[in-house]
């Protein structure tokens, strides 16, 4: 699922949802509804949160009804220190280790995949951690894009305009959260969706600056076929990242349109960034 | 090296000329080009096809002399800087010391519509300062109107008769003092637009172009459209003085999008026909980007604010 949704049950078991909310009592449903499904759907199902591990399995026992029929193991808590650590900042590359080891140990339990949820609110509300917790909401949106992990990533309304410097970065979204996402594309490339212009173009740059390639990738692959206006800030930006970033940067499927900005700019056809990666 | 008259003369040597009768313009328009020629300096000459055809009956080696087939670098004032600019550039990287350059701006005595081209007359005196360029703009007093030779007047330092005669113009204004022409209105701004948005952010005014624009005009029109509204309320709402009011007016195969603050708009005389450096975040290269495109765009100061009109479509009144 690409783009803004307006339920949980638009997701399906590679997805990665970012879901504000007022409190933990309107995030609860969400996340009962979001684990129901992903049972139904034979996925194993993991809560994370900074409580420890009883009162975590109490609250989530609160929220979702794993019954008698459910075989414990279905139904996971994991404390936010033991998938992030408690180093500071986080190690985005140590966290999606521990995600993928956790759904490797799902699919080899015979579960069709794993479903994660948390309300991360504390773990960004200090401004000097949200770099690297950005980076780590990348690399699981990559993850997601090319694995069986489905994750619903709770952000409380409370956090104010940063909660759209994560949420962009998410292939799902509330709608109206972000005017534009970067998403992960299944085959590596990093997907632009949306509209791009003046108005989130702080937000924009934001975004670029915490995207890395992947390691050992001799390229980094924008897909733009699902930009749906961008404007000559962006172009430039985009310009920028590509000029800085350490591998060729290439663009797909680019839209006529702004082709057509480029070009005017005297970027042919799109300055450092180069056409291709078909 | 220069020759004639603007020898010893630095930048933009810039000039206007008046005539009512062909004998008048072979007077103007012969011994600039041929001294030119003689002089081996490059001579570009751009009117209309009957004009041309004259020019090139007068002169005795008409092949010395560039003829622009592209009659599409008179579109908009600011391709047709820009195009020369970049015509200037490859003279000037060839050895030229003189670039002599003379044309017929469009106005309705041509058959053309002369908005804006008063600002064009005006900017060029500053932005093809760093060439050697002789400018000759002759205008046909029989079919050119009164607001058109006005203009012109204004916006030449120098004038030369049909005799020869040379003299400094007294109107001549500086280009931070140039009174630009006030856009033509249109007709459909006297009616009720479409649509009425008060502060509201460029990505509503766009779905409401979409919305309403759509199926009328070429989709590359309305792609432009959509980058000259997407500009003019992000510059209204950055740089202006709410409120920010977008109108659109729609018929088929013509748009019409006016964008009002009530600023002052911005001070620079040349905003839009040139870009400002190459910071994305000024005021002047987005405005100058869509001056750029396949739109008409008219800027409006005004006592209750600033406007950026825009118009597309196959039909521009």
């Amino acid at each position: 699922m690409i783009g803004p949704v307006g339920s949980y049950r638009e997701l399906g078991v590679q997805d990665h949802l970012c879901w504000v909310h007022g409190d933990r009592r309107d995030y609860r449903p969400r996340l009962s509804d979001f684990f129901r499904d992903g049972l139904k759907r034979g996925l194993r199902v993991a809560y994370l949160g900074s409580e420890d591990a009883g009162e975590l399995r109490e609250l989530l026992g609160r929220v979702v009804d794993t019954g008698t029929l459910l075989p414990r193991e279905a139904v996971r808590v994991i404390s936010f220190e033991e998938f992030y650590g408690a180093a500071e900042p986080v190690d985005p590359a140590a966290v999606i280790k521990r995600y993928d080891a956790a759904t490797q140990e799902a699919l080899a339990d015979g579960y069709r995949g794993l479903r994660v949820s948390a309300d991360v609110t504390d773990l960004v509300r200090a401004p000097e951690r949200r770099d690297a917790f950005a980076r780590c909401e990348i690399l699981l949106e990559r993850y997601s894009a090319r694995h069986p992990l489905s994750a619903m990533c709770g952000y409380r309304r409370e956090l104010g305009d940063a909660v759209t410097q994560f949420a962009c970065l998410h292939a799902a979204v509330s709608a109206g959260l972000t005017p534009f996402q970067v998403f992960a594309c299944d085959d590596g490339a990093v997907g632009l969706f949306g509209e791009f212009d003046q108005a989130c173009q702080v937000a924009f740059e934001r975004a670029l600056r915490r995207i890395e390639p992947a390691p050992d990738d001799p390229e980094l692959i924008f897909d733009m076929s699902a930009v749906r206006f961008m404007d000559h800030h962006a172009l430039l930006a985009l310009d920028s990242y590509a000029e800085a970033c350490q591998v060729p940067v290439l663009a797909r499927s680019v839209p006529p349109a702004v082709l057509r900005v480029a070009r005017l700019l005297g970027l042919e056809p799109l300055g450092h960034v180069h056409l291709g990666g078909l | 090296m220069r020759t004639g008259a603007a020898r010893g003369h630095a930048g933009h040597f810039h000039e206007a000329g008046f005539y009512g009768s062909d004998t008048e313009f072979r007077a103007l328009i012969v011994p600039f080009a041929e001294e030119g020629i003689a002089a081996g300096e490059p001579v570009i000459i751009g009117y209309d096809s009957r004009k041309n055809a004259l020019v090139r009956s007068w002169l005795t080696d008409p092949s010395a002399v560039t003829f622009p087939a592209d009659s599409n670098v008179y579109a908009t004032p600011a391709r047709a800087i820009a195009a020369y600019r970049r015509l200037f550039e490859l003279h000037v990287a060839q050895g030229a010391g003189q670039i002599r350059i003379t044309g017929e701006l469009p106005h309705p005595g041509n058959g053309g519509r002369f908005d804006g081209w008063d600002r064009y007359e005006a900017a060029v005196n500053t932005v093809w300062q760093d060439f050697p360029v002789w400018g000759l703009c002759l205008y046909d007093t029989a079919t050119s109107p009164t607001t058109v030779l006005d203009a012109a007047e204004r916006t030449h330092p120098r004038i030369v008769s049909p005799s020869g005669a040379r003299r400094a113009n007294g109107r001549f204004q500086q280009v931070a003092d140039f009174e630009a022409l006030p856009p033509v209105p249109d007709p459909l701004e006297q009616t009720t637009p479409m649509i009425e948005l008060v502060d509201r952010s460029a990505a509503e005014a766009r779905r409401a172009l979409v919305q309403i624009g759509g199926g009328r005009v070429a989709g590359t029109i309305l792609d432009y459209l959509l980058l000259g509204v997407s500009e003019a309320v992000s510059n209204a709402q950055i740089h202006g003085r709410a409120p920010a009011t977008v109108r659109i007016w729609a018929v088929p195969d013509r748009i019409v999008i006016s964008v009002h603050d009530q600023g002052r708009g911005p001070a620079d005389p040349l905003v839009g026909l040139v870009p400002a450096a190459s910071n994305a975040a000024t005021l002047g290269l987005g405005l100058w980007l869509i001056h750029q495109l396949d739109i008409d765009v008219a800027l409006r100061h005004a006592d209750d604010g600033f406007t950026v009109r825009l118009r597309g479509g196959t039909t521009i009144g």
